[in-house]
């Protein structure tokens, strides 16, 4: 049999890319800033928006659209803390979310009446990098109890993102957790990325984070981003440490 | 995973769906920027292409430059005589 080459030349990426482009487009047109969480499983996505939920509801219209492989439960954890819609989106095997889910699942919301959208993607530090959903930007949430060099052997992923938060600080007494080195590893793999270090269960540097998130919505960078550059910053979490190492 | 099944929905636009049988090579160009792991890859997509619908094609990967990740081309079988015998 005769073999015939069929020219191709289409990026892998192409459908779901014009896909995000149309998302893009329809947020920045309704002024809805959106941030894609992205995550290994467990490392605390759910916990922090629940708190974000708790914390801005009273005045910031909030949507999510949350993915996850089987069930509902993110999305009914995080019912609990808003009268709005959660879409939840199961992706039935899926290790990611895609332009065309996030496209279906924002047809259920009104963007006109929306301040704030959160993505809160599949747990999974590989696959999700490569999707553009049509955020605003990609938000990676680590969390100290995963080791330092998360970033390193997840390059893509921190690259992607342009913001970083550092998860479960309060648990930093009892690990052998090295901030700066994690911080150090990340920035090798995205020197822009900018930082926050929270404790979802604790309330630990949310009101850093709120602060930015109002910011995002203000359309202001005032206190858009915790920088941890300073070692003042840092000081409360290596005392913390040092108490427990003495 | 999710980047082969990709693969394999690019491969079905254009070949369709009846003729998935017949792909003998999907000819791929993956820059070192990529972000993609080759072998796996390369191996999730003969765990695809090996099986049904597919059945004998075989991935290849061809180097480019910066994060390319494409489709380059397909090799299908024509269901003709195989000029290069005649």
């Amino acid at each position: 049999m005769a073999v015939r080459t069929i020219d191709v030349r289409e990026r892998v990426m192409a459908r779901n890319d014009e896909l995000a482009a149309t998302v893009r487009e329809r947020l920045a047109g309704a002024g809805v800033p959106s941030f894609n969480l992205v995550s290994s499983p467990g490392s605390g996505k759910t916990l922090l928006l629940e708190r974000t939920l708790e914390r801005l509801g009273d005045h910031l219209r909030m949507a999510v659209v949350t993915g996850d492989v089987q069930t509902q439960n993110d999305a009914d954890r995080l019912a609990a803390h808003t009268d709005r819609l959660v879409q939840a989106v199961v992706t039935n095997g899926a290790c990611h979310l895609d332009a065309s889910q996030v496209a279906a699942a924002l047809e259920a919301v009104e963007l006109a009446d929306t301040d704030l959208l959160f993505i809160e993607n599949v747990g999974n530090l590989v696959c999700p990098a490569s999707w553009d959903l049509g955020e605003t930007a990609k938000i990676v949430v680590f969390s100290v109890t995963e080791g330092e060099d998360k970033p390193v052997k997840y390059p893509k992923m921190f690259r992607m993102a342009r913001y970083a938060v550092l998860n479960k600080i309060d648990l930093l007494p009892h690990l052998s957790f090295d901030v700066d080195r994690a911080l150090a590893f990340a920035r090798e793999v995205n020197p822009e990325l900018e930082f926050f270090l929270t404790s979802a269960r604790t309330g630990e540097g949310l009101d850093e984070w709120t602060a930015f998130l109002e910011a995002q919505v203000r359309g202001t960078d005032a206190g858009a981003v915790t920088h941890v550059d300073a070692a003042s910053d840092l000081a409360p979490v290596r005392g913390s440490l040092g108490a427990v190492e003495a | 995973m999710s980047l082969a099944l990709e693969i394999c929905r690019i491969t079905e636009e254009n070949v369709g769906t009846d003729r998935l049988g017949d792909v003998r090579a999907v000819v791929l160009e993956v820059g070192d920027d990529a972000g993609v792991e080759v072998s796996n890859l390369t191996f999730c997509l003969e765990a695809l292409l090996g099986s049904p619908p597919f059945g004998r094609a075989r991935p290849v990967v061809e180097p480019a430059e910066g994060d390319t990740l494409r489709v380059k081309y397909l090799e299908v079988e024509d269901g003709g005589p195989d000029d290069r015998r005649t």
